[in-house]
């Protein structure tokens, strides 16, 4: 047996090593169509609970407080946004402006901001 | 000089290779699809439960009527907290009931420090269980004198957090 | 000859062959998605049944106003959604006549649930229960769930129409008094939407005759009747709109827009009975018919009950208010209950 040709061994290698380099990249472009957010953590990353919730208390604060200040009012305003951030983690701001009257009801407007970090939400809202 | 002769090899050789490569990868491909976000389905599931439950509570049956969970915060009473929000958890709609389980705190503002109270303490299928899911709602509490400890007698707004977990 | 194996490629072939690696990759690539559509339809089965739960318990459907619930079989069509709740402003609380039209499987079938609750391109099977904790509401629709599928579950509170209860105890407030010569008689429940349709109540507890049936009982008729008379013709039932009457073109078979009972019969009475009284009326009006008088904000309905006898046999006057006052209108409690959604 003449002795074996080994010329062109480095192309071939270099071949091979190309040949896997793309099946890994085929099997990350595979994984890739599945990959992203998901339906529930989307779900559960939405504070939508939360934001309800704090719209209710707050429009509770307004039945209760108006525009009018006041300690009591200042002491409840300060709960809200202190428990917010520490507990919920959330930056909370809200204030009430002077009623006005539509057509024969009183409104107060009220202006809500919330952040949680991923998720802002500002609102501005009549509420009666 | 450069011959093509022997390119012919190298062709075979290549697509040889190929074959053998797509074919590895199809197979290895297929098993190892998998799907992320399974782990967090029962999570929203309980999460939903538990805020849904706890909006009922705060839902007087009638308008001006009594406020289930204002009363039981300002009363601090843990039985009654526990049953109402257990019946409201566990009921479905045929079989038998759910074995969801709680425990609850109320995070109230002290001057410049947030307190926590625990008003349910959690119970022995605290360990060995899935994994627990945190529901809060706010609770605006009127100036009452004759409200002790922990909370004070001033008009305050707490938050009142259930952890539930399914046992 | 010596054939020269060396592996060297020449410039035309690399040309070819960088062509025919392209191809292959873009074609290489195209093959996850064969696979991954045939896996995935297992996948979503708790988010389209968490979508489900949010259209029933915080929807309040499609269309608002008049409600999808009015809609009669020949434009059940037009219903886009079937959303169980009161307002989007009430979550979580239901109406009661939602509640029945979506469980009525003679209204709906099978494909009217897919394509008004569930939604999505795959054909999904589903079972949807509710229970109020009483007992009182127990409705299923669908079918038997099998070992594995997706599911959630939502708390909700009924709420249900309100009714005016005109017994005994207003026949002082109701009766003519003794010096007024005319004869006819005529009992007014007035629909004030200036009180009704106030912004500041709470959609679970606020009446809106647009979007809720209202109910008007008269009970406990024999105090009202005059002197020695067993029984006082009603000899028709009409509405106004303020000064200019409403027509109301409907009979004893239209249910869907009122229903009219005298005296625990078990029969329906058109607007013009023309019939003796002498216990009770009740009468049902529902937003099919309210949503078509035209009434806004500021409008006032009157419900007019007409007897007529020569010399008459009933007492009965007055304005009775349909309003917030607990002592003429009755506000049921909400009740409890709960809602599951099963999706395979």
């Amino acid at each position: 047996m003449a002795c074996m040709n080994e010329d062109g061994q480095w192309i071939v290698l270099m071949g091979l090593l190309v040949a896997v380099g793309l099946f890994f990249l085929a099997l990350i472009i595979n994984q890739s169509a599945l990959v992203g957010q998901t339906t529930v953590e989307g779900v559960l990353e939405f504070p939508k609970n939360d934001i309800r919730d704090l719209r209710e208390v707050i429009f509770d604060y307004v039945d209760k407080y108006g525009n009018t200040g006041g300690s009591a009012a200042n002491n409840v305003r300060d709960d809200i946004i202190a428990i917010s951030l520490d507990r919920k983690n959330a930056v909370v701001d809200f204030t009430v402006k002077d009623p006005v009257d539509i057509s024969g009801q009183r409104a107060y407007p009220v202006e809500i901001h919330y952040n949680n970090g991923v998720t802002v939400y500002d609102e501005t809202i009549y509420h009666y | 000089m450069v011959n093509d002769s022997g390119q012919l090899y190298t062709m075979e050789g290549i697509a040889a290779g190929l074959v053998m490569l797509l074919t590895a990868y199809l197979i290895l491909s297929t098993t190892s699809i998998y799907t992320p976000g399974d782990t967090h389905i029962p999570d929203m599931q309980l999460e939903q439960l538990g805020s849904d439950v706890l909006a009922m509570m705060d839902t007087p049956d009638s308008d001006g009527g009594e406020n289930h969970l204002v009363n039981l915060i300002n009363r601090s009473d843990r039985d009654g907290f526990n049953s109402t929000f257990l019946k409201y958890c566990n009921a479905r709609t045929n079989g038998d009931p759910d074995t969801i389980h709680m425990s609850a705190s109320v995070a109230y503002r002290d001057g410049d420090r947030i307190e926590e109270h625990q008003l349910v303490k959690p119970d022995e299928t605290w360990t060995g269980r899935e994994s627990a899911v945190r529901v809060t709602r706010w609770v605006q509490l009127d100036q009452q004198s004759t409200r002790g400890d922990p909370y004070g007698s001033r008009a305050q707004a707490v938050l009142v957090e259930v952890l539930l977990w399914r046992a | 000859m010596l054939r020269n194996d060396e592996g060297l490629f020449s410039i035309d072939f690399l040309v070819g062959f960088t062509i025919f690696m392209v191809a292959l990759i873009a074609v290489a690539s195209m093959v996850p998605g064969l696979l991954a559509g045939l896996q995935s339809s297992g996948i979503d089965y708790d988010a389209v049944a968490y979508r489900t739960g949010v259209i029933l318990a915080e929807d309040p459907g499609w269309p608002v106003d008049p409600p999808w619930e009015a809609y009669d079989v020949n434009h059940s069509g037009e219903i886009e959604r079937t959303g169980l709740a009161v307002s989007k402003d009430a979550p979580n609380i239901l109406l009661s006549t939602k509640i029945e039209k979506f469980f009525d499987t003679s209204f709906f079938d099978p494909e009217d649930y897919r394509s008004k609750a569930i939604f999505g391109d795959i054909t999904y099977s589903y079972n949807i229960t509710l229970r109020s904790l009483d007992g009182r509401y127990n409705h299923a629709v669908g079918q038997e769930t099998p070992e594995g599928y997706g599911y959630i579950r939502r708390v909700v509170k009924i709420k249900e129409p309100s009714v005016a209860v005109i017994n005994g105890s207003f026949k002082d407030r109701y009766t003519i008094s003794p010096d007024d010569n005319s004869t006819t008689r005529t009992f007014i429940v007035r629909f004030d939407f200036n009180r009704l349709i106030n912004l500041s109540i709470d959609p679970a507890y606020r009446i809106d005759p647009r979007t809720e049936p209202v109910n008007i009982t008269i009970t406990d008729f024999e105090k009202f009747l005059n002197g020695t008379a067993s029984e006082a013709t009603l000899k028709s039932v009409t509405f106004r709109r303020g000064s200019s009457s409403i027509p109301f073109p409907y009979d004893e078979d239209d249910t869907d827009y009122y229903t009219l009972r005298i005296d625990n019969n078990p029969v329906l009475y058109p607007p013009e009975p023309g019939v003796g009284v002498s216990s009770n009326i009740s009468l049902v009006l529902k937003p099919a018919a309210t949503s078509l008088f035209e009434l806004g904000p500021t409008s006032i309905l009157d419900v007019e009950f007409n007897f007529e006898d020569k010399p008459p046999d009933t007492n009965i006057t007055g304005i009775h208010y349909y309003d917030y006052n607990p002592t003429n209108v009755t506000r049921p409690d909400l009740k409890p209950a709960v809602l599951e959604v099963a999706i395979w």
